[in-house]
């Protein structure tokens, strides 16, 4: 079969694959760049597990083709761990034992990382459907939510407490 | 102490940051890929295999069938003891000349990739004589059935006929027969399986990755069905998403992946896909429960009496009759009933074999158990946890012997104030509390379970400890981890002992090469066995530590003590040596004795290093639970939300708290799914059709309703010096029950809800047998 030269960014980096035209995005990351954060639990799309940010959005890494992510900017969970200890969401989910056995935790992670991306401090109601696409079968999710809670409400005595820039309030991208 | 402190987990940092090394991230030089063919009827013979088309793709190395494995090759054994003899029924490998079920390997085909095995997979030709499918157990076992085997359909029938169950009967004042199934479900882990293994042809070792649970036995398995030494195989346990219960068994990949890995000489990886896992991973908790349940006047449970049908599917797997074996043993449940019988029936069937889930046969047997008792409480016209209230096992009648055995063991409830667990959870869940009985047109209801867990099975568990030079100390445990906190709680109970941070304890597990003998990880045993190992070792590296110092620095052993991995004399100010101290002096060839001691060689020390093992109490120990529910159901619809839940349990001690009520609603979030979503459906031709996670539906975010607990430490394990019982199977077992006695609380219904899953159409269908104004 066939193999296609595909250039795109990852984490930061330019970085190239090459992979076959059946080959998932999700499947090209394990094996062509060691990105094995992103984990496979159904590959049709159902779990969640293998969740990673293309282009600013939550896909699922094994619904799409490594040879549609030409030129995308890809984001995974070595992406937005810092250089050593745990992101505010990660320390959360940790606190809050939002984890177990750790297999759906990088989609988990993803997931939450994009809403508090979009929305600094979500509602219970917004962590619910951000999630909701994410199959955990170990926490119950109950330990989640709190962790996202916990995030939320941190990030809204961060707001309250900074000052506006320019008129406008600072993003909370630290999350 | 650093038993029972709330701490979050040592292990969760590289699950967090995407560093969990599980097996489908391990990759090696040479390495190919292999695919199971698996059997796409459920009951056919196989006339012919032709892989030739197969073999001539470009990057195919091999195609392994049945004929191409040794002739005198063993089925796969029960690692457990059985009812009877279930050997006609054990599977091989792969399919000889007939199938079984769907799902049933019958080649395994080896490339540079898997995309180019399931190209192959396309090209094998097979030609099957169809055979009828068997598909219903009862239908199995009715005379004219097609036979799934020579040995007939029913595997085994056994039962208990305690006390005198026929006079209680004839002499009771309340009696209620009732028809309980529970649906075929599973596991599911988020992970599916996998192994990878490599062979070193030179010096004839075998090393795996990938298997869990209950590696040594699976180690010892596999030496015998390879004619190998148990010494030159290592399996190796990376991190694993979940098994609860059913990933870990020795299953037929577990045999053909080694051997294809031998035979061909090159690393052989197999990550086995999610359609897969549906058709090949164990299915659990099939059966059909008949229940009698009698009682005087005085509300006195005076019988019960049970049939138990129990589905197999098609062969007998690594776990015997375990699950029926359990169901059977216990079912009598936390009540002090002396007459009662079961006649349990092992029925052989065209589907998935099964082996055990999370709470095996206790999940089944509280849901008949329960739901007959909330029948029998509105016969007599009493509250359903006076019902219960009345017939609990009084402590003072501990240990309470329920007079069966389960896997040749007695089935004993070590210890527990029942009545007053009981009495502390109705209080803190508010069991008399006022209930608005409608909102909206829905109708609210109230349910509760009672229920019995045991725990701590099996026959033994050991770590070593080792503390090197520089103060680090190292658990090597024989059990193993697949999510459960191990690297935490064990590392917290040698924390407790030595003054160590949990941070300088490092917890290896699942591997046969760090220890000689373990036990494994099932029937929540790691903390009761595993823990009871660790304390004990522990104060093995304590007292060795302590003597050592005492001789090194002629202090009396008793002005000595060890605080913060230190040992410190007295009232002093310094501490005298430190734990790595010890550990150096006691190093074999310590540099510190540049001369031998003697002209002779001579025995030198070991190390800081203790093994111990701890031989289980044959019985296990039992945790008492209540669970309790309230629930909303629509009784124009058949819709129901369950609005709070709530389980109480006297676990004897908390290792951890935060992982004790992890493992609590995490199960709970499985009884959830096995109440109201899961279920592994068959067509009638013996087709699975819930066979992805369109389907089968798990539990998500918006399936959980808010869940409650209270842990009570209210009575110690009197057969661990920890006193811990097991909570990792409370969760699930009592979630149907509870939900099932809320629903018909809520519709009033005195029929209907004991088919589980509980499904619109079936709440409906009970919501249909009351007449509303």
């Amino acid at each position: 079969m066939t193999h296609h030269q595909v250039e795109l960014t990852v984490n930061g980096s330019k970085v190239s694959m090459q992979v076959e035209p059946r080959q998932s995005l999700a499947d090209a990351l394990r094996s062509q760049l060691g990105l094995t954060g992103t984990h496979l639990g159904c590959e049709h799309g159902v779990c969640g597990a293998c969740t990673i940010i293309v282009d600013g959005e939550p896909v699922r890494g094994c619904l799409m083709l490594g040879v549609q992510a030409e030129g995308a900017e890809v984001l995974t969970v070595e992406g937005v761990s810092p250089s050593e200890g745990l992101s505010p969401i990660q320390e959360a989910l940790r606190e809050h034992h939002g984890l177990q056995c750790g297999f759906c935790t990088p989609g988990m992670v993803m997931a939450l990382h994009h809403l508090f991306t979009i929305t600094p401090s979500p509602s219970e109601d917004e962590i619910n459907e951000a999630i909701s696409g994410q199959l955990c079968r170990c926490t119950g999710y109950q330990g989640i939510v709190s962790a996202a809670k916990a995030v939320a409400q941190k990030q809204r005595e961060n707001r309250s407490h900074d000052t506006t820039v320019n008129g406008k309030e600072n993003s909370c991208r630290s999350a | 102490m650093t038993i029972g402190a709330r701490i979050p987990r040592v292990e969760d940092e590289r699950f967090l940051r995407g560093e969990g090394r599980y097996v489908a991230d391990i990759a090696m030089p040479f390495m190919v890929e292999a695919y199971v063919l698996r059997s796409p009827y459920p009951h056919a013979h196989i006339r012919s295999i032709d892989a030739s088309e197969a073999l001539a793709l470009d990057g195919v190395e091999a195609v392994i069938t049945a004929s191409d494995l040794p002739d005198d090759l063993p089925p796969i054994p029960c690692r457990i003891p059985t009812h009877g003899d279930l050997g006609p029924y054990l599977q091989y490998p792969l399919a000889r000349d007939r199938v079984r079920y769907v799902g049933e390997p019958i080649a395994l085909i080896i490339a540079k990739s898997r995309a180019v095995c399931e190209d192959a997979a396309e090209l094998v030709e097979i030609d099957f004589d169809p055979l009828p499918p068997v598909v219903d157990p009862e239908a199995a076992i009715k005379p004219d059935a097609a036979l799934v085997h020579e040995a007939g359909n029913l595997a085994g029938r056994w039962g208990f006929d305690l006390g005198a169950v026929d006079d209680a009967l004839k002499n009771a004042t309340y009696v209620v027969s009732e028809k309980f199934s529970i649906q075929r479900h599973t596991a599911m882990p988020l992970e599916t399986r996998g192994l990878i293994a490599s062979y070193d042809v030179g010096r004839n070792l075998l090393d795996i990755h990938g298997p869990t649970k209950v590696v040594h036995t699976n180690r010892n398995v596999l030496a015998a069905m390879l004619g190998m030494g148990e010494a030159e195989i290592r399996m190796v346990e990376p991190d694993v998403g979940g098994s609860f219960g059913a990933r870990g068994e020795f299953y037929p990949e577990d045999y053909l992946i080694p051997f294809a890995a031998i035979r061909l000489r090159k690393p052989v990886r197999w990550i086995e896909d999610r359609i897969e896992h549906f058709a090949a991973i164990n299915h659990s908790r099939e059966s059909a429960f008949e229940v009698t349940a009698c009682a005087d006047a005085e509300g006195m449970i005076t019988a019960f009496d049970v049939r138990l049908v129990t589905d197999m599917g098609a062969f007998i797997r690594t776990h015997g009759d375990v699950v029926p074996s359990h169901a059977a043993a216990s079912f009598p449940g936390p009540y002090r009933v002396r007459n009662y019988r079961i006649d349990a029936m092992t029925v052989m069937t065209n589907k998935t074999p099964t082996g055990t889930y999370r709470a095996p046969g206790m999940f089944e047997a509280n849901f008949a158990r329960e739901r007959a008792l909330d029948r029998l409480a509105a016969k007599i016209g009493i509250d359903p946890a006076e019902l219960r209230r009345r017939n609990l096992i009084p402590a003072d009648m501990m240990p309470w012997h329920v007079g069966t055995e389960s896997v040749k063991r007695p089935t004993i409830f070590d210890s527990g104030n029942f009545p007053h667990v009981f009495e502390r959870a109705l209080e803190a869940y508010g069991w008399d509390a006022p209930i608005e009985r409608e909102a909206d047109g829905w109708l609210r209801g109230r349910g509760i379970c009672a229920l019995v867990e045991p725990s701590g099975l099996g026959p033994f568990e050991g770590v070593r400890i080792e503390v090197d030079q520089h103060g680090y100390a190292t658990i090597f445990s024989g059990s193993s981890n697949q999510g459960q906190g191990h690297e935490t709680v064990l590392a917290q109970i040698a924390s407790s002992i030595l003054g160590l941070p949990v941070e300088k304890i490092r917890v290896r597990h699942g591997d046969t090469g760090i220890i000689t003998f373990g036990g494994g990880t099932y029937a929540s045993r790691t903390a009761v066995l595993g823990g009871n190992a660790v304390h004990s070792a522990a104060v093995g590296i304590r007292d060795k530590a302590l003597k050592t110092a005492s001789a090194k620095f002629d202090i009396p052993l008793e002005e000595l003590s060890l605080r913060e991995g230190e040992i410190w004399h007295g009232g002093k100010n310094e501490p005298v040596i430190s734990l790595g101290g010890i550990a150096r002096m006691l190093m074999p060839g310590n540099p510190e004795f540049l001369k031998p001691p003697s002209d002779m060689n001579m025995p030198d020390n070991d190390g800081l290093v203790v093994t111990s093992y701890i031989r289980g109490v044959p019985g296990g120990t039992s945790a008492f639970a209540v669970h309790m529910a309230d629930v909303l159901v629509d009784p124009r619809t058949g819709d129901t939300r369950v609005e709070n839940y709530f389980v109480a349990c006297d676990i004897g001690r908390q290792l951890n708290p935060l992982i004790v009520e992890g493992q609590l609603i995490g199960g709970v979030a499985q009884g959830i799914g096995g109440t109201f979503l899961e279920e592994l459906t068959y067509s009638e031709d013996g087709q699975l059709t819930t066979g992805t996670f369109a389907d089968y539906m798990m539990p998500n975010v918006y399936n959980m309703p808010p869940v409650g607990t209270l842990v009570l430490e209210e009575t110690k394990a009197p057969g661990n010096v920890l006193g811990v019982k097991g909570v990792g199977e409370i969760g699930p077992s009592g979630v149907p029950a509870a939900i099932g006695n809320a629903i018909a609380d809520a519709l009033k219904a005195t029929s209907g809800l004991n088919i589980l899953p509980l499904t619109p159409e079936r709440v409906l269908a009970a919501a249909s047998t009351v007449e509303r104004p």
